[in-house]
């Protein structure tokens, strides 16, 4: 069993009035992959985007509770969130290149944190996060050219490219595949199991058969509260809990 | 001097700025700690601190600067026994003493004008010279402050985003400061106006003619003096006017932008519409001026020969001809909005309609026109207050004279047209007759405020319906 | 009614309907097609002039300066003897009556025409040069057919007398048209034949950047402010309705406050570029403030998010990433702000834009006019010189307003970033 990264205490998220997550007590472990499952609207973006702290970016967000990363609180007021968020890299369910060139993606990150002083320190970068994104092969000819004009697959690893490009400790994906076909799913399914060689990930899936092969601990949200967590064979043999049964099961979602 | 100035404190922040980027780099390296922010965030913090004080300061000074001294001036004038007896004069003898100090002045130079020239020159090199010391001395200030707060390893970069956040802020304060302004230069004056004039005598009168209206002095009115002036300024003429042309105006605008913007929205493929579109927009963009001298120039003689053979008098300046132009001008804000509005009628509605076998336009008429009424009201209205509110068909086209008439064929004024008519060339101050157009100004800005925020109000409660 | 009745009655409606809407959007086309008509065949005279060829004898006796000499010297000497001759020559005239009504042919600057000829040569002591002297407004206009001749003598301003003159010059082929340089490159002027848009034009040109330079950078930050950073609040709901209604506040509005505030209070000069570009600047912030939050708006969130995600902070997001973006249909609402711009003409009426200024502005802090004042003056002048001249300039200011939309439309087509 790794070491827990990240744990978070009585996580409570308010929009406005209306409360989102109830409670939620989840420990995330080193250089492993969590799942987290649920019914949509049950929570699960709400709490990923705690862990590098997106929902400030919305104003009638409101969070309380705590959240730890490596023993150290996060939730601090006085913590700076871009420090945060470099080492707390995020995929989006959608892929969002920027409307730049290939190269430019990925050097954004590294310049703006003052990594990569020099053009070849860049060009490392740039070439490193490519690769360990398996995206190197097909567009090292081509990094003048606009992200944009990528297929989806490939923008989406373009985005994890991006995320690693700051070197962070923990990546979080929300719903990474859900855009993409099947051929392209199967592509960054197997990048994710490279990549928690590395580093700390959380992903959230609808898909169920995704949580199974590519985690190893399954989360289940369901309206703002954790119901069960635990390794993910267990969570989808035997649960615990009876809405989790239910819900692999198919009965409701 | 103020561009030396500003020179000077540019290349100073430069160099700031590379001072402070080294000089944090090489701390860090030094003293082995991470710094805060990437050291070019301290250069720029250095940079904002010792620029935007000092050029805040610079810009306050120049504006208030000339004022004062010209105040000043005119008092030291005064004292030493110049006589002026209004602020024309006063700008006058003002002017020659800049003059003699310039170098530039010809003509005789009593012992008044010397003395005073030799104070101006006096003032100007004391304000000169306390410019400058204060500008180094805020310099410094704000130097040594963002000196210590980077040795103390700050977060630049949050600073620096605070900094900009309050330029930020500051830029949109200027929508603000332009309103006030407004109302501040509009009221400064119609008070002073409608402290001679009763507001009710000048709302309700119905005679206008400020050409008349002389005031010996201002702050002792007779009362005949007061029987007359207040006859000259009655504004009920001039809003019949302008309602009237106004009114012409909607009676092209309304059925022509209406039945474009139906057509538009409705019917038009999307080729006829890529094309028709712009081009009808094309009347919103071109400058009025150019109506005003086509509605003068082509439209009137031609309306006024038509007249003669049909044996009527028609005045070259005719409400007709001006509302008929400014009607065209307008028609692209009445096509354009309900262009917007009728799209924007949910597809069901329309399908509905046609489900029990009703035809477009029955469909049209009977349903998305209903169902989209308070959003072309609100175009209307938004047109109505253009049309109020346009200045130059009218002064070119519409005349001079406040008639009560509802004849198309006379001539007839606006508010606009005599705001134009009084101010244009030179102005007497402190008259009531200069004054009376900023109340003219204060009526059209209110008018046009209600009106639009009635036109926005319906407008807003519509999209809300169907969003 | 039978059904059959009713149905075609339903369809004939609707037939009516259609063409009702269609008539409207014909209407409005045909109207821009006659004005645009109308200008261009009342302006397009404009761009020639009417010259008449005259013999100018350069007489050492009557000048008084010798072959060779300096500029100075030339600027000094009494061109009028030698002009009188030179013009009086070019018919026969039998008394001083029509001596003058000769001279009357040619333009007053007519001996300013010639001593630039010598300045241009200063060896034409003794010479005869032939020389196009621009001929007067009545003539130009006679020439370009503008003005009727067949109307009594005592309602013309051209007598029966110079009308003889002219048909003899005609013949003789002594009357050209050349290029009106004049109508670009001189100030205002009394007379038509000499008044120009060169004043006008550079006064435009002045008022307009430095419209753009207050009010772009002005705009552009307070979208930003108020389009990312802006938090939900009163002051920030109070600001925007302020800016949408000195969006649909009247032009003549912002004339009076540059008059009670720039003229009276700040004490800026008068007529000036510097107060024109001003007062258009506080007017035009507005109208690029509304399309610069649009294309703001228009950037999808997920940009922000990505930028935010690799630890951009708030401003990296906006400034590095947004604001780019945004960029084309920001420039391209400020352009169609500035042409709007371009074209006022009340607000700057009231500044005193229309006092009559002849000279070239060379600061914006000199008199000036501008394009549409330009216009507003000379439509109200009677000489029919001014008509064909008004319609000139006005071809001119709808030139550039073209040009400006064409370039707002092109940057949006081609740099704009279409989201799906
Ligand atoms: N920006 C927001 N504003 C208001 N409510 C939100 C916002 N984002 C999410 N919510 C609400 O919070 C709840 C959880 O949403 P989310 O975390 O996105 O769910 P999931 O990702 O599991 O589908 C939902 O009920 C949703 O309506
Ligand atoms: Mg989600």
């Amino acid at each position: 069993m790794n070491e827990i990264k990240i744990k978070s205490k009585n996580l409570n998220v308010y929009y406005g009035e209306k409360q989102a997550l109830f409670d939620v007590n989840l420990d995330l472990n080193e250089k492993e992959v969590t799942a987290l499952i649920g019914p949509s609207g049950c929570g699960k973006s709400t709490f990923i985007r705690c862990i590098n702290r997106m929902n400030d970016v919305i104003d009638i967000c409101k969070v309380s509770g705590n959240i730890e990363i490596d023993g150290v609180e996060i939730n601090d007021k006085n913590l700076d969130v871009v420090s945060l968020r470099e080492r707390v890299g995020m995929v989006f369910q959608k892929p969002n290149p920027f409307p730049k060139s290939i190269y430019d993606n990925i050097s954004y990150g590294p310049k703006i944190h003052g990594k990569g002083e020099t053009k070849s320190e860049l060009d490392e970068i740039v070439e490193n996060s490519l690769k360990k994104a398996a995206l190197w092969e097909e567009v090292k000819d081509r990094l003048d050219e606009p992200g944009t004009g990528l297929s989806g697959g490939q923008q989406q690893r373009l985005c994890i490219a991006r995320a690693i490009s700051v070197n962070p400790e923990v990546i979080l994906m929300d719903e990474p595949c859900s855009a993409l076909d099947p051929i392209a799913t199967a592509k960054i399914e197997e990048l994710i199991d490279e990549l928690k060689k590395t580093y700390t990930i959380v992903i959230v899936t609808h898909s169920m058969a995704q949580a199974v092969r590519v985690s190893q601990k399954t989360g289940f949200f369901h309206l703002g509260k954790l119901i069960e967590v635990g390794k993910t064979e267990k969570i989808f043999k035997n649960p615990d809990n009876k809405m989790t049964q239910d819900y692999i099961t198919g009965r409701f979602g | 001097m103020n561009f030396v100035l500003i020179f000077l404190i540019t290349i100073f922040s430069l160099s700031l700025f590379f001072y402070g980027r080294s000089k944090t780099k090489s701390i860090s390296v030094e003293k082995n700690i991470k710094l805060n922010a990437l050291p070019k965030f301290y250069g720029y913090y250095l940079v904002l601190w010792c620029s935007i004080p000092s050029l805040v300061f610079l810009l306050i000074w120049t504006l208030f600067e000339p004022v004062i001294i010209k105040s000043i001036i005119i008092e030291t004038a005064a004292n030493q026994g110049a006589i002026f007896n209004d602020k024309n004069e006063a700008n006058l003898i003002y002017e020659k003493i800049k003059a003699i100090y310039a170098g530039t002045y010809f003509g005789d130079i009593d012992t008044i004008l010397k003395e005073s020239a030799l104070s101006y020159a006096k003032f100007i090199n004391l304000f000169t010279n306390s410019k400058i010391v204060l500008i180094f001395g805020i310099v410094i200030a704000s130097v040594i402050y963002s000196l210590k707060k980077i040795k103390n390893n700050n977060k630049a970069r949050d600073d620096v985003e605070v900094i900009l956040k309050g330029l930020l802020f500051a830029s949109s304060l200027i929508a603000i400061l332009t309103t006030l302004g407004i109302i501040f230069s509009l009221l400064f004056e119609s008070i002073k106006f409608f402290s001679v004039i009763n507001i009710f005598d000048y709302l309700f009168g119905t005679n206008w003619s400020p050409q008349r209206a002389f005031v010996r002095d201002a702050s002792a009115i007779t009362a005949e003096e007061y029987e007359e002036l207040k006859d000259a300024f009655g504004f009920i003429p001039l809003i019949a006017g302008t309602s009237f042309i106004a009114f012409i105006a909607m009676l092209v605008a309304v059925p022509v932008g209406l039945f474009s913007g139906i057509y538009m929205a409705e019917y038009a493929s999307l080729k006829v519409r890529r094309i028709s579109k712009p081009i009808i927009e094309i009347l919103a963009g071109i400058p009025t001026v150019v109506y005003g001298f086509f509605a003068a120039l082509t439209v009137g003689p031609f309306f006024r020969q038509i007249g003669e053979n049909l044996g009527l008098t028609v005045s070259s300046e005719s409400a007709l001809a001006a509302g008929l132009i400014m009607g065209i001008m307008i028609i692209p804000y009445v096509s354009s909005l309900s262009d917007d509005v009728i799209n924007s009628v949910p597809q069901s509605l329309r399908d509905g309609s046609y489900a029990v076998g009703a035809t477009k336009s029955e469909t049209i008429k009977k349903v998305v026109i209903p169902a989209a009424l308070p959003g072309i009201i609100g175009s209307v209205l938004l047109a109505v207050s253009r049309a109020i509110g346009e200045t130059m068909i009218v002064v070119m086209a519409a005349g001079l004279a406040a008639n009560l008439t509802i004849n198309p064929l006379e001539s007839t004024t606006t508010i606009t047209t005599q705001i134009v008519m009084i101010l244009v060339g030179d102005q007497e101050f402190d008259s009531p007759k200069t004054q009376s157009a900023f109340a003219l100004g204060l009526t059209l800005f209110i008018a046009t405020l209600v009106l639009n925020y009635i036109a926005q109000r319906a407008v807003k409660k519509y999209r809300e319906k169907y969003d | 009614m039978t059904k059959e009745e009713r149905l075609k009655k339903r369809h004939s409606a609707e037939k009516r309907f259609r063409f009702y809407g269609l008539a409207s959007i014909f209407l409005a086309l045909l109207f821009v097609l006659i004005l645009v008509h109308n200008i261009f065949s009342k302006g397009s005279s404009a761009f020639m002039k009417t010259a008449i060829n005259v013999e100018v004898f350069f007489d050492q006796e009557l000048l008084e300066i010798k072959n060779g000499a300096s500029d100075d010297e030339i600027l000094e000497a009494d061109f009028f003897d030698i002009t009188i001759e030179s013009l009086i020559k070019v018919y026969p005239a039998k008394n001083v009556e029509e001596e003058d009504a000769l001279i009357e042919l040619f333009t007053t600057d007519a001996e300013i025409e010639i001593k630039r000829a010598f300045l241009e040569n200063n060896n034409l002591i003794g010479k005869k040069i032939n020389l196009e002297i621009t001929a007067s407004d009545d003539i130009d206009q006679l020439h370009k057919g503008n003005y009727p001749r067949d109307i009594p003598e005592d309602r013309r301003r051209i007598s029966d007398f110079q009308l003889v003159i002219y048909d003899n010059l005609v013949e003789n082929q002594k009357i050209v048209k050349n290029f009106n340089n004049y109508f670009f490159k001189n100030g205002d002027s009394r007379d038509p034949e000499l008044a120009g848009i060169g004043g006008a034009l550079i006064g435009s040109f002045y008022s307009i950047i430095i419209c753009l330079l207050l009010a772009f950078p002005v705009a552009v930050l307070a979208s930003i402010y108020l389009e990312e950073f802006a938090p939900k609040n009163k002051i920030t709901d109070f600001i925007e309705i302020n800016i949408n209604n000195l969006a649909a506040v009247p032009s003549i509005v912002y004339g009076l406050l540059a008059l009670q505030i720039l003229l009276a209070t700040i004490q800026l000069p008068r007529s000036t570029p510097l107060v024109a570009g001003i007062t258009l600047a506080l007017m035009t912030l507005p109208r690029i403030i509304i399309p610069c939050r649009a294309s703001l708006k228009a950037v999808p969130p997920s940009i922000r998010e990505g930028a935010l995600a690799v630890g951009a902070s708030k401003f990296q997001s906006v400034f590095h990433h947004v604001v780019p973006l945004a960029l084309p249909g920001t420039l391209s609402g400020t352009i169609i702000g500035l042409a709007q711009a371009l074209g006022e003409t009340a607000p700057l009426i009231l500044i005193g834009m229309v006092a009559f200024v002849v000279d070239i502005p060379s600061t914006p802090i000199d008199p000036s006019s501008s394009l549409p004042v330009q216009v507003y003056l000379w439509s109200e002048s009677a000489e029919r010189g001014f008509v064909e001249k008004t319609s000139a300039t006005i071809m001119m200011l709808l030139s550039f307003l073209i040009v400006m939309n064409f370039l707002a439309v092109y940057l949006r087509q081609k740099f704009e970033k279409r989201w799906n």
